[in-house]
């Protein structure tokens, strides 16, 4: 079985945003929302650091849907618009059968990697950007990260990870112990977020 | 209120007809019934942005209500089940007003879920791709066999009184509606309750105890429909029963503010994470309806315990102050369950990310995360309107009052 994942170096990561940029380019992501985004671990801003002048500490966790093994959101959806990919481990959403009722945010541990389209969505180029292959965003629907689904389905890697300039990321499959992701993971030391909620993330931050 | 009241005590026959009063009660309920849907019609088209919800506050004051009107369902069916299923005395021929009550509050609580969702128009894939594992979809198959059961229910006292519907029956009718009222209570408290990722959700009591403060609100409801109705001259219950009703109110009062108590030392002692939550309540952003909550409870007890205060106008304060606590309970837990973010590592924000983006995420959460818009507060006046149509016209329509020789 195929568990597709992905390694994130915290290490490397300097918080640059290429990844959320490559992100809403490749999904064409409506003004507002972000699949990806930079988190600063510090202080209480975006790249502020914790602590006084010179002691002082920051990094960044890059942070978008976690495809848990065991995901909250799709135990709670009514009508199964989220659901596990078993052939691929990834968590998909499905925005014609979405009927909007956010059980999904709610239930996901994760803060603000789901987020809900609260208008028609808006774009800030009059024509369409990224793949042709992407689901059309709609209004009053639940979306989040696919891991570009549409990009590994044609055996290529997630647009976050073309990018990035300090190659943070490593992608592939989990269960493979020679992919890029599993090697990347071997001998280092690594965290899954909020471990204690028991969803098994396919998203490894190396610290 | 009372003026409608007076006004149907005035011209007593509200059984054929109603009065004048009934009557402008019910078109100002469907007045603002359809200002509510035309409100609602507004929120689809132009877009949920018009409600204070955003993506890291996702539930608002529809869902507040949602949980508030499912509790105040509660107080009709098992206050008029609960001396039928056992066979013990009941309250003095409120049997089928309060299962009215319940039928008007359970009508509002799916009108609220139906609000609260951004595509109502494929409701049908609830039925047709049901995902028998979720919560939400448990509460949407109980409910509706709560609204179904509820008019049976009050369909087979109707008959019975006729001598259409034997009393074997009718308690069998009566068994099944208790168990399905405290199951209607502990799904919702389960919609809640089953979400790792929120604190304050997250805990076994969470479904006694929304059977307990639906029995403090549902009680209460009733109480104040029962001294309203008898003050209106549309039935008449004796004093020994309203204060029967009166002690019930303060024993489930206790039973709420114990479980409460429960749940702030759970919370509190391990000195942990928790502590942020009993702060949030007791000296944070909620403290007002922290407080308020506790403030009415023990007031509303205080009516029901001590006999010299247990007049009709007190008991009905009681009954009111009793429902408002209630209220102020269902506004701490939806509110509370996202004032306490899981990760607060700051990001971009935008105008979908939370109810006051402008700011940092910490000045975001300073102050209440989220508090709902006009149009919020309208849509949900126009399903409150409709719930208390639906119980006004059922006073008109329907023969409601009590038998002679109920009990």
């Amino acid at each position: 079985m195929t568990r597709y994942g992905m390694a994130i170096d915290v290490r490397r990561c300097m918080g640059c945003n290429a990844c959320t940029v490559a992100c809403k380019v490749a999904n064409d992501v409506p003004e507002g929302v972000f699949w990806t985004r930079v988190l600063t671990r510090g202080g209480d801003a975006p790249d502020a650091p914790a602590g006084e002048n010179p002691a002082v500490s920051m990094s960044y966790y890059t942070l978008g849907c976690q495809h848990c093994e065991n995901p909250a959101c799709v135990k709670v959806c009514p009508v199964g618009a989220t659901y596990r990919d078993e052939a691929t481990g990834i968590v998909r959403q499905d925005y014609d059968k979405c009927i909007g009722c956010r059980m999904c945010m709610s239930a996901c541990p994760y803060t603000g990697v789901r987020s809900f389209n609260w208008e028609e969505p808006g774009y800030a180029m009059d024509f369409a950007l990224g793949d042709a292959d992407i689901a059309p965003h709609q209004k009053h629907v639940v979306e989040k990260c696919t891991f570009c689904y549409q990009r590994i389905a044609r055996g290529e890697t997630p647009a976050c990870m073309d990018l990035c300039p300090a190659r943070a990321r490593f992608w592939g499959d989990l269960d493979d112990p020679e992919s890029e992701v599993s090697q990347a993971i071997k001998g280092r030391e690594y965290q899954h977020l909020l471990p204690e909620q028991g969803t098994s993330p396919s998203v490894y931050y190396l610290v | 209120m009372t003026d409608n009241a007076a006004a149907v005590a005035a011209k007593p026959p509200a059984a054929k007809g109603g009065s004048r009063g009934l009557n402008v009660a019910i078109g100002a309920c469907a007045v603002l019934a359809v200002l509510g849907i035309v409100l609602w019609v507004v929120q689809l088209s132009g877009g949920m942005i018009q409600t204070a919800m955003r993506n890291l506050d996702s539930w608002g004051l529809y869902i507040t209500l949602f949980m508030f009107f499912v509790g105040l369902s509660a107080g009709g069916l098992i206050i008029s089940s609960v001396p039928k299923a056992f066979g013990i005395r009941g309250f003095g021929g409120i049997s089928k007003v309060a299962v009215m009550s319940s039928i008007a509050a359970t009508v509002a609580a799916i009108a609220f879920v139906v609000v609260d969702l951004g595509q109502p128009v494929r409701m049908w894939e609830l039925f047709a791709y049901s995902n028998l594992g979720s919560p939400l979809m448990w509460d949407i198959i109980v409910l509706m066999t709560y609204l179904i059961l509820s008019c049976v229910y009050l369909w087979a006292q109707v008959r019975n009184e006729r001598g259409k519907v034997s009393h074997t029956a009718l308690r069998v009718i009566s068994v099944v509606a208790l168990v399905c009222a405290v199951l209607v209570h502990s799904v919702t408290a389960w919609i809640f309750g089953l979400q790792q990722s929120h604190e304050m959700w997250h805990t076994a009591l969470l479904g006694p105890w929304f059977v307990s403060s639906a029995l403090v609100c549902g009680t209460g409801l009733v109480l104040v429909i029962a001294i309203a109705l008898s003050k209106a001259g549309y039935l008449s219950v004796e004093r020994a029963n309203l204060v029967k009703l009166a002690k019930l109110l303060g024993a489930f009062l206790m039973v709420d503010l114990y479980f409460f108590g429960c749940d702030l030392l759970t919370e509190a002692f391990p000195a942990a994470g928790g502590v942020a939550i009993v702060e949030m309540l007791t000296s944070g952003p909620l403290a007002p309806f922290f407080w308020g909550e506790i403030v009415l409870s023990v007031a509303a007890a205080v009516i029901c315990f001590v006999p010299s205060l247990r007049t009709n106008p007190l008991m009905a304060l009681a009954g009111v102050a009793a429902i408002l606590a209630i209220l102020c309970k269902r506004v701490q837990l939806l509110v509370g369950g996202f004032q306490v973010p899981n990760i607060e590592w700051p990001a971009i924000m935008t105008p979908s990310t939370i109810t006051n983006w402008q700011g940092n995420l910490e000045q975001a959460y300073a102050g209440l995360v989220y508090w709902p818009t006009p149009l919020e507060f309208g849509v949900a006046l126009g399903v409150i309107a409709l719930a208390v149509g639906i119980f006004l016209l059922g006073i008109k329509m329907l023969p409601l009052k009590p038998a002679p020789g109920e009990d």
